[in-house]
């Protein structure tokens, strides 16, 4: 057959072509990495914890980008922890949030690679720094740690002439570099004493250059990050910034550095100072280690512009990675559909109807999803039977019902966070219009063929969804896609031999089973 | 030990065509896209087999908007019985048969009486495209009850039982008879549990049947044997599907029949992707016989000599 040598030559020029670019970027990498004097280094957080109780909480706070640093791959592992989305303020810090189930000992790691260059990027932009009333405010505000209103803090700053507004900021950080001894971590922490005593540990000194510039009416914030250098327990930097000149200004009042900090400081979070909380906690043990990893895969060159960057995704901003990888590996729950039809011979209601439910379940537990799947379908399919006594015509019968489905999941949205049974909203957040197609096929299938065909159909549909489930959950294989997309030229070679495979499907063994017995 | 499954090897040796097989080399070589709307529709179905004097039920209406409903007891005033289905519709969905009304109340060939608005309700339902292929809006055809032949009588419960004759390239390769149960409710539906019985070609005698994808030789609810009953006509109706195929040039087409008993073989409609349940009917695969039409020139692989 003419057309089944072709697809054979199509799919073996797709594997190689795949092949192809994936050495073509891989050799570009290495040569980029020895031509240049960047390194990779990964930071390994580990943290261990004892819960109170059920539902303890527990913050990890990412690392930021610089233009000196970019994170080139994320790998966080939490066995029995549940992964929790927060609103990440974008400003301050991007957190990791994880809940415990059940008390006790828990236990994870998180992972980060860091591409480090020396040089810098020039493409590179920290947000606009405009600062509204809120956040003015809430950068001169008072607190245990930052006490602003503490006699010595105001008897400190009258001394700093601060009647004269110019350059009023240097001299306060003038003051901290000069006055405050920071050559010990033991010295103390607490402003009054610092100031007392003029000697501080450097988170100490970090926090009286903010508590005087918030006394001053400067808007300031501490900064608590680390140095890329080898260490097995990384100790953790602080430094402070004020908003000056309509932008925030570094200042580093331990190392007397002033309006820039060095290249090889990786900032974590910014107004609090430590990298991971908790609530509900007890005897929490944090170490960072940080190590030179040799050049590999994922490290690609960034500063000059070039057009093949294009083609890294990981240059992409770290909060779009998760999402990138997930979007990468539907063509591989695509893949496992065409298998399914194909070679096994099951039919499922709509094509993508399993894939499109296992991606939402992708961003919630399992569990809730498959609970709400099931609480959604069994009302909408009374509803459906009652609609059918109305009469209604087809598509506002089906809007009606789509309206339903988006009812019922907001209710129990609401319901499961009134008792707190989920740590996320998102479990529950299915998509409803699939959901609204599912339960109108299952009922007209119920109707014209039978009950168990549709049950049927449903069991198939819910099998090829967790097979997809378990494609995207694939984080490996994620990575590895989202740093070579050309990988998916090989899901198109796949894809193109099983659209010309013509061998019985695995259920035809059985449907014909009573052809033998002649 | 015997296996509740066949193996691969056996069904090849049975020469089985499998549902990939036949979309890949049947369907998609031979069946070109662009002329599935002449079986899609069933109005236009029809129109060809007009054309070229192939029998088709008389049709009495086609509905083609709401608005038409409201004259609908007008339409079907003349006619004691009728069909309603919709144009664009598969495997015997949404098909209503009346046999018996007074323009209020139509009884329909289950016995389930219907009130003109309920009646009007399912007609819009058609038409908004509930039963078309891809949910488009739908035309709806108003059309002649045939009466089932008396040969059938024995062995078809509560409807007419269909032929179903299998063509490649024009020519029949194999065919079967699909009669409804009690479980089937009237409709020749295999899902539902009706039974399909095959026909051999040559003599048109029935074989036996397959009922829910067992093999049967008696029908369920009447227990006479669905084996041995001659199909009248059945050289004409073989005709009348050769032509068919012709004119629609579909390599691999189903021509659906109706055995009237008063007009023989009447086409209800044809099918370009008509499945495979008719091997099962046969207890035969259709490899071989695809073979004999295509020629020994276009060797189908794995086709068992002879057949």
């Amino acid at each position: 057959m003419n057309a089944r040598r072709s697809a054979w030559w199509v799919a073996g020029a797709l594997v190689v072509t795949g092949l192809a670019c994936v050495a073509v970027r891989l050799h570009a990498q290495q040569r980029a990495k020895l031509a240049r004097g960047d390194t990779l280094w990964r930071v390994t957080y580990k943290v261990e914890f004892n819960a109170n109780r059920a539902g303890a909480g527990l913050r990890v706070t990412v690392p930021r980008e610089t233009p000196h640093t970019r994170i080139v791959r994320r790998d966080v592992q939490y066995a029995g922890l549940a992964a929790q989305r927060v609103r990440a303020s974008r400003e301050l810090s991007r957190e990791i949030a994880l809940v415990a189930p059940t008390g006790g000992r828990h236990t994870m790691t998180a992972r980060f690679d860091l591409h480090f260059t020396p040089q810098g990027r020039a493409a590179f932009s920290e947000s606009a720094a405009k600062l509204t009333a809120e956040m003015r405010a809430q950068y001169l505000r008072g607190a245990d740690t930052i006490p602003t209103n503490a006699p010595l803090v105001l008897e400190t700053l009258a001394g700093l002439q601060p009647a004269d507004p110019t350059n009023l900021v240097h001299r306060i950080f003038d003051f901290c570099d000069r006055n405050l001894r920071s050559d010990d971590e033991d010295f103390p922490d607490d402003v009054p004493t610092v100031l007392r005593q003029r000697k501080a540990s450097s988170l100490g000194c970090a926090r009286a250059f903010v508590t005087l510039c918030r006394a001053a009416g400067v808007p300031a914030r501490l900064v608590t990050g680390f140095t890329i250098e080898p260490a097995e327990d990384a100790e953790l930097q602080y430094w402070a910034e004020a908003h000056h000149g309509g932008r925030w200004v570094p200042f580093d009042p331990v190392n007397g550095s002033e309006g820039v900090v060095p290249a090889d400081l990786v900032p974590v979070t910014r107004d609090q100072s430590e990298i991971v909380r908790g609530t509900d906690i007890a005897a929490l043990k944090t170490s960072l280690e940080v190590v030179r990893r040799p050049p590999g895969p994922g490290a690609l060159r960034f500063g000059r512009s070039q057009i093949g960057v294009i083609f890294d995704l990981t240059r992409l901003p770290l909060d779009m990675h998760e999402m990138l990888a997930v979007i990468l590996l539907l063509p591989l729950g695509g893949l496992v559909t065409a298998l399914f039809r194909t070679v096994i011979g099951l039919r499922t209601f709509g094509t993508f109807t399993p894939t499109l439910l296992a991606l939402s379940f992708v961003y919630a537990d399992w569990k809730t999803g498959l609970l709400t799947f099931a609480v959604v379908l069994a009302l909408g399919l009374t509803t459906r039977a009652v609609l059918d006594q109305l009469k209604l015509l087809v598509v506002p019968r089906l809007s009606a019902l789509l309206t339903l489905v988006v009812l019922c999941i907001m209710l129990l949205v609401s319901v499961l966070d009134y008792f707190n049974l989920t740590p996320s909203t998102q479990a529950v957040i299915l998509p409803m219009v699939i959901l609204t197609m599912t339960i109108e096929r299952f009922y007209l299938t119920s109707e014209e063929d039978s009950p168990g065909i549709a049950l049927q159909q449903l069991a198939a549909t819910v099998l090829v969804g967790a097979c997809c489930y378990g494609v995207l959950r694939w984080q490996t294989v994620g990575q590895l896609v989202f740093t070579f997309p050309e990988l998916h030229f090989f899901t198109i070679a796949g894809l193109v031999l099983l659209g010309r495979y013509s061998g019985y499907r695995l259920t035809e063994l059985w449907r014909f089973r009573d052809l033998g017995n002649r | 030990v015997k296996l509740p499954f066949l193996l691969p090897r056996e069904l090849r040796a049975l020469g089985v065509l499998g549902m990939n097989r036949r979309n890949a080399e049947f369907i998609l070589p031979g069946n070109p896209r662009s002329h599935y709307p002449r079986v899609d529709d069933k109005l236009r179905t029809k129109q060809f087999c007009q054309q070229h004097g192939i029998p088709v039920p008389q049709t009495y209406a086609v509905i083609e908007r709401p608005g038409d409903l409201r004259h609908f007891s007008k339409l079907v005033a003349d006619y004691p019985e009728f069909v309603i289905k919709p144009c664009q519709g598969a495997e015997g969905r949404g098909i209503i048969v009346v046999t018996a009304h007074d323009s209020r109340r139509f009884t329909t060939a289950g016995g389930a009486t219907l009130e003109l608005a309920d009646l009007r309700y399912h007609l819009e339902s058609m038409l908004a495209g509930l039963y078309s292929l891809g949910g488009q809006p739908d035309r709806i055809l108003v059309e002649q009850r045939l009466i089932r032949h008396p040969i059938f009588e024995p062995i078809a419960v509560g409807g007419t039982p269909d032929i179903r004759v299998l063509l490649y390239r024009n020519v029949p390769v194999m065919a079967m008879v699909r009669l409804p149960t009690h479980a089937s409710r009237g409709r020749a539906n295999l899902h539902q549990g009706g039974v399909a019985a095959g026909i051999d070609l040559h003599s048109g005698k029935t074989l036996g049947g397959v009922c829910r994808g067992r093999v049967v030789t008696v029908h369920p609810d009447t227990h006479a044997p669905v084996a041995g009953v001659v199909v009248p006509h059945w050289p004409e109706l073989l005709v009348a599907a050769a032509k068919l195929a012709r004119v629609l040039e579909l390599a691999y087409l189903g021509v659906d029949f109706v055995l009237d008993a008063d007009r023989g073989p009447v086409v209800l409609e044809a099918n370009a992707r008509p499945g495979l349940a008719i091997q099962l009917a046969n207890r035969a695969g259709l490899l071989s016989r695809l073979q004999n039409v295509a020629g020994p020139d276009e060797l189908i692989e794995g086709a068992p000599p002879g057949g």
